[in-house]
């Protein structure tokens, strides 16, 4: 009567994974628990809504796997590996050591690394003992050896003005030597030049001035006849209309002529058809 | 049983021929634990590819052959366990996380073998599965693939426990936290007998 299935047992009564004998007890269990079967009532509702769920169709891809089983070498380990890679590096090192020969050195407080070159150590300077000398023997050293500087620096100076001048003078003489051919040389060369390009001038312009002349005069010529040309056309047409004109007025003359002597005519016509009827207009007037 | 032990037997002994009729019979069931642990069609693939290989690299050291099924489940969960961890360990978020189970819509309705019932209807089951697809992946993992294991791949809960490692009465424990679990979470998206029902 004390029977109480604990989750596990619970579950496995749902799935029906429990013996025979603890499926009895389960569920005389149940009958006095209602609040426990409407626990597993409503897993079991569960259930059944995640069977809804349906599985994904799919279709299994070809896996090609190779048939060969290689038997793992030692020098196919990882270890062996690393051991290899890390001799590899070290050989490397010393190799581009020996090419490049770099030296280290470490003295009085200094640390040298130098690539492809001997080894240069600064030796110590070596410290001499000198004789102590007075101030008074150290001012004329001091003293003469400016003497004496002073006095080079003097002569050098003296030589080297000579030398200038020196030179200063033969450079003008050349240079005004050479000036005076040239402009003699350029002031001949002028007076020809000047002369034919004078001539050359004159002659050009003669020519010019009768290519201008000849030009001029034929392109007066040429004025003159066509305008004379123009004029004589001018005048025949102003004839031809003048005489258009004349004609026009002489046959409007000779047509109001015509008229006259008709209504001349047939007035005459009835004076003499009828003379008492124009005799009583001519008195009604 | 989905193979016999003739068949593991032989695929055992290195014939090819009877690994890969392996690879046939439980490719099917090793992509959908896997799709439904992750809710992630990529994932499920990779998972099931990677089982598989691994199948056919340590099938030598298979010690009974009746425990071929627990043992194939080992290494997919153990897949499903390392692919998990990446997964979480990754800082980019695919796009397909963001709203899974969306891109293989397609997939389903062309690799549906009911293509011929009512579009509308299977439309519905499509949008049901995955709504419970969600609530389970709501749960914790361990409990995820206890649930998967019993409700979907029909392991007893001996072989779940031969499958994780674990003691069966922990298994079992698990399955019902779990299913209790699936039931507040179901009810609280108003995901009941009657609704599904009413719904299909």
């Amino acid at each position: 009567m004390n029977y109480k299935p604990d989750e596990s047992t619970l579950i496995a009564y749902l799935y029906g994974e429990l013996d025979a004998k603890n499926v009895e007890k389960v569920q005389e269990y149940l009958d006095r628990n209602p609040a426990v079967l409407k626990k597993l009532q409503g897993l079991s509702e569960v259930r059944s809504v995640l069977s809804h769920a349906g599985d994904q169709e799919v279709i299994a891809p070809p896996i090609f796997m190779d048939s060969t089983n290689h038997a793992s070498r030692f020098w196919e380990s990882g270890y062996f590996k690393t051991v290899m890679s890390i001799a590899a590096s070290i050989l490397f090192l010393l190799v581009a050591a020996q090419l490049i020969g770099p030296e280290i050195s470490y003295s009085g407080g200094e640390l040298r690394i130098s690539f492809n070159r001997d080894k240069q150590i600064e030796k110590p300077i070596e410290q001499v003992a000198v004789p102590t000398l007075s101030s008074s023997e150290v001012q004329d050293m001091i003293n003469t050896s400016l003497v004496k500087n002073n006095e080079q620096i003097s002569s050098e100076w003296e030589r080297n003005n000579r030398k200038l001048q020196a030179s200063l003078k033969n450079s003008l003489t050349t240079n005004s030597e050479k000036i005076d051919e040239l402009m003699k040389v350029a002031s001949q060369a002028s007076q020809e030049q000047v002369r034919t390009f004078v001539a050359s001038l004159q002659q050009d312009n003669l020519q010019l001035m009768k290519d201008y002349l000849q030009l001029s005069a034929k392109d007066q010529k040429t004025y003159v006849e066509s305008l004379l040309v123009d004029f004589s056309k001018y005048l025949q047409e102003q004839r031809k209309q003048d005489l258009v004109l004349f004609q026009t007025r002489m046959s409007s003359i000779e047509k109001n002529t015509d008229q006259f002597k008709q209504e001349t005519e047939q007035i005459l016509a009835n004076i003499i058809s009828n003379p008492e009827g124009v005799l009583k207009r001519v008195n009604n007037y | 049983m989905m193979h016999s032990d003739t068949l593991v037997s032989r695929a055992r002994e290195g014939d090819k021929n009877a690994q890969g009729k392996l690879v046939q019979l439980w490719y099917k069931r090793i992509y959908n634990f896997s799709y439904k642990f992750f809710f992630d069609h990529d994932m499920a693939m990779e998972v099931s590819q990677k089982t598989f290989i691994s199948m056919y690299k340590n099938m030598e050291g298979l010690q009974e052959i009746t425990r071929f099924k627990s043992w194939l489940y080992t290494i997919a969960v153990n897949q499903c366990r390392e692919e998990l961890r990446k997964k979480k360990t990754r800082r980019s978020v695919s796009l397909h996380d963001l709203r899974p189970g969306e891109h293989e819509e397609s997939y389903r309705w062309e690799a549906s073998s009911s293509r011929s019932e009512n579009p509308e209807k299977q439309l519905r089951q499509s949008e049901l599965s995955d709504l419970l697809q969600q609530c389970l992946m709501e749960l914790s993992d361990e409990q995820r693939e206890v649930v998967i294991m019993k409700e979907y791949e029909g392991l007893k809960f001996r072989e779940i426990a031969e499958a994780l490692q674990i003691s069966e009465n922990t298994v079992k424990s698990r399955m019902y936290y779990g299913l209790d679990g699936l039931k507040k979470i179901l009810e609280s998206k108003n995901i009941t007998k009657e609704t599904i029902g009413y719904e299909l």
